[in-house]
């Protein structure tokens, strides 16, 4: 097996990556002066020839209802199921604005959950983790509800074809915003381990009272809050009808939360302190619905 | 998508005009009609098959009213060029361990919307397997007593077929860039090797060779007529062998039959790959219809 030192991975990714910039620069320059874009490529008939004529114009001034399912992917310990609605507003057919919510509907325990529920094992050094094995899925955190607003970006359409029969517009959509998430968590506290004679208890942080031995209670209890989080992606979109198409999206939405209910910075207290950063991400399947139901077409 | 495709058989036909073989239906119906007109050349054309003898003269039309529409070469074609493609790699769906690969593929494109090629991702770069990632199956291991079977990834090797569905072109100020999205899946096979976690003391492992799928789609952009930019999301797809989880008592625990699981686990990864393509030879001609 090829062992590199970390340094020399490094120098060898620089290396690597200057000779790429090299290679493409000089492929760019050269392509510049040939061919860098089609429209010096056209002449004849079509110099200064619009690029598209009859093109229909999907969004340009249109309201966009799409109903929705997503489950998020990624997950370390539970996926979320949702369903949702999203609304977008285009002022023209590559530009809009639009806002969507959606609920948890469910919570399908990861792999990893299920082995920590058969096998995971406590003791005095990780009672606060990991009070009951057989209750570990309630500690876990979650996201109850989803929300956001974003701008949306359509720089690629084409047509589709498939067997050369049936044809149907299509369009990438990216889009930029800010989510708003209702995340829960393992409620804050803290666990007394002062002497090893005395069985551990779990407590609210800074109160001596009341005790909660094993933790047992602490591991139930939840505390909920509202995230405000940066959201992006891409979406697939294709359109059947002048009113009726099919969304196939991914989102991304980073932020930090508790997943796994744990004391991840290790100083016997579950608090925000141990809240660890999660790329969360989801695929979302929607059905478009455009208003009004009747599409424009450019000369 | 094929349920909605069932549901509405009548999809549109969209207006957007990108090759020679494409006409807009109803632009194209006055050119059917000029059977009927007795154009000249057609009738030449089809003067053998007429076994009724001479013809009367058709008359003479007295006005064309077709409209022609100059429609745009495809921008670039792929067929028969070879497709150079480094790319980078990274996972996206493994929670306890991250993959970086850097990758080649060689494609041959034998139609213009059909390629076979091999891909080779290399994934082992030597460093120390829990650096790579977090600190979450240390984590894990500390906070619940649980451990977890890992395999680190040596390199992938994949007979792969693309095909290119869709394309289009968009337009940046004055500039049109042509798009295309295409499939790609094969089989092939992926080198793995388990991670002694549950008694590195004793057990090591090596590499061992597992026959493996994959399928994804793709989006590249031509930047010119034979460099492109692409990403595409790939799933990685194989049975894997993983360390045995309990540790045999006495000899047998030395035994390295007992180290591995008795059988395989399924195992299904999800990546992200970006990179350049460049299409040999880089000038081609086209064969226009006669």
């Amino acid at each position: 097996m090829m062992k590199l030192a970390p340094k020399a991975l490094l120098r060898i990714s620089i290396l690597a990556a200057l000779a790429l910039c090299l290679v493409l620069g000089d492929g760019l320059r050269e392509g510049a002066g040939t061919a860098s874009a089609q429209d010096v490529q056209v002449s004849g008939p079509l110099a200064g020839a619009t690029s598209v004529k009859k093109l229909r114009l999907w969004r340009a001034m249109r309201l966009h209802v799409e109903p929705f399912f997503a489950f998020t992917i990624g997950d370390e310990y539970a996926r979320s199921l949702i369903v949702g609605g999203e609304v977008r507003f285009h002022f023209v057919d590559w530009f809009g604005i639009g806002g969507w919510g959606g609920y948890s509907v469910g919570q399908l325990n990861m792999d990893l959950t299920e082995r920590i529920q058969s096998t995971g094992a406590t003791a005095d050094p990780n009672r606060l983790d990991l009070p009951s094995r057989e209750r570990y899925p309630d500690q876990i955190g979650r996201v109850d509800w989803w929300s956001g607003v974003e701008v949306h970006f359509m720089p690629f359409r084409g047509k589709l074809a498939m067997f050369q029969k049936v044809f149907f517009d299509a369009d990438l959509d990216f889009f930029v915003g800010a989510a708003f998430v209702g995340v829960e968590e393992r409620a804050n506290t803290e666990i007394q381990r002062d002497t090893i004679t005395t069985p551990q208890y779990c407590t609210p942080i800074g109160a001596n009272t009341p005790q909660d031995p094993g933790c047992l209670q602490s591991q139930l209890a939840r505390s909920k809050r509202t995230v405000v989080a940066p959201s992006f992606g891409v979406s697939f979109n294709a359109f059947f009808r002048d009113f009726l198409g099919i969304a196939l999206r991914w989102r991304g939405i980073p932020f930090k939360y508790n997943t796994g209910g744990t004391d991840n910075n290790n100083d016997g207290q579950i608090d925000s302190n141990d809240r660890l950063k999660q790329f969360n991400n989801m695929f979302t399947v929607g059905l478009i619905f455009v208003l009004p139901p009747k599409i424009k077409t450019t000369d | 998508m094929a349920a909605l495709l069932t549901a509405f058989p009548t999809a549109v036909q969209a207006q957007m005009e990108f090759s020679l073989d494409e006409v807009d239906e109803e632009d194209a119906e006055p050119a059917k009609d000029s059977e009927s007109q007795g154009d000249l050349i057609e009738e030449l054309a089809a003067g053998d098959d007429d076994e009724s003898g001479p013809a009367e003269p058709a008359p003479q039309r007295e006005e064309i009213a077709e409209e022609i529409y100059a429609v745009q070469q495809i921008y670039a074609l792929r067929l028969k060029r070879l497709e150079i493609a480094p790319s980078a790699s990274f996972t996206l769906n493994d929670p306890y361990l991250k993959h970086y690969g850097l990758g080649l593929a060689l494609n041959y494109w034998f139609t213009n919307v059909l390629s076979v090629g091999l891909n080779f991702i290399w994934y082992d770069w030597g460093t120390n397997p829990f650096e790579r990632n977090t600190s979450f199956v240390p984590r894990i291991q500390d906070q619940f007593r649980l451990s977890v079977p890992i395999n680190d990834w040596q390199f992938g090797l994949w007979v792969n077929f693309t095909y290119v569905p869709f394309y289009g072109k968009f337009k940046v100020r004055k500039k049109i860039f042509q798009w295309d999205a295409y499939l790609i899946g094969g089989v092939g096979l992926m080198r793995t090797e388990p991670i002694p976690v549950f008694d590195p003391a004793v057990r090591s492992f090596d590499w061992q060779t597992n026959v493996a799928f994959n399928v994804g789609a793709g989006l590249r952009i031509f930047l010119t007529r034979y460099l492109t930019f692409f990403t595409e999301f790939r799933a990685y797809m194989w049975p894997d062998q993983f360390e045995n989880t309990q540790v045999a008592p006495g000899a047998a625990r030395n035994d390295s039959s007992t180290w591995l699981q008795s059988g395989s686990s399924f195992v299904a990864n999800t990546s992200i790959q970006v990179g350049f393509t460049l299409f040999l030879p880089i000038k081609f001609e086209y064969r226009l219809p006669k």
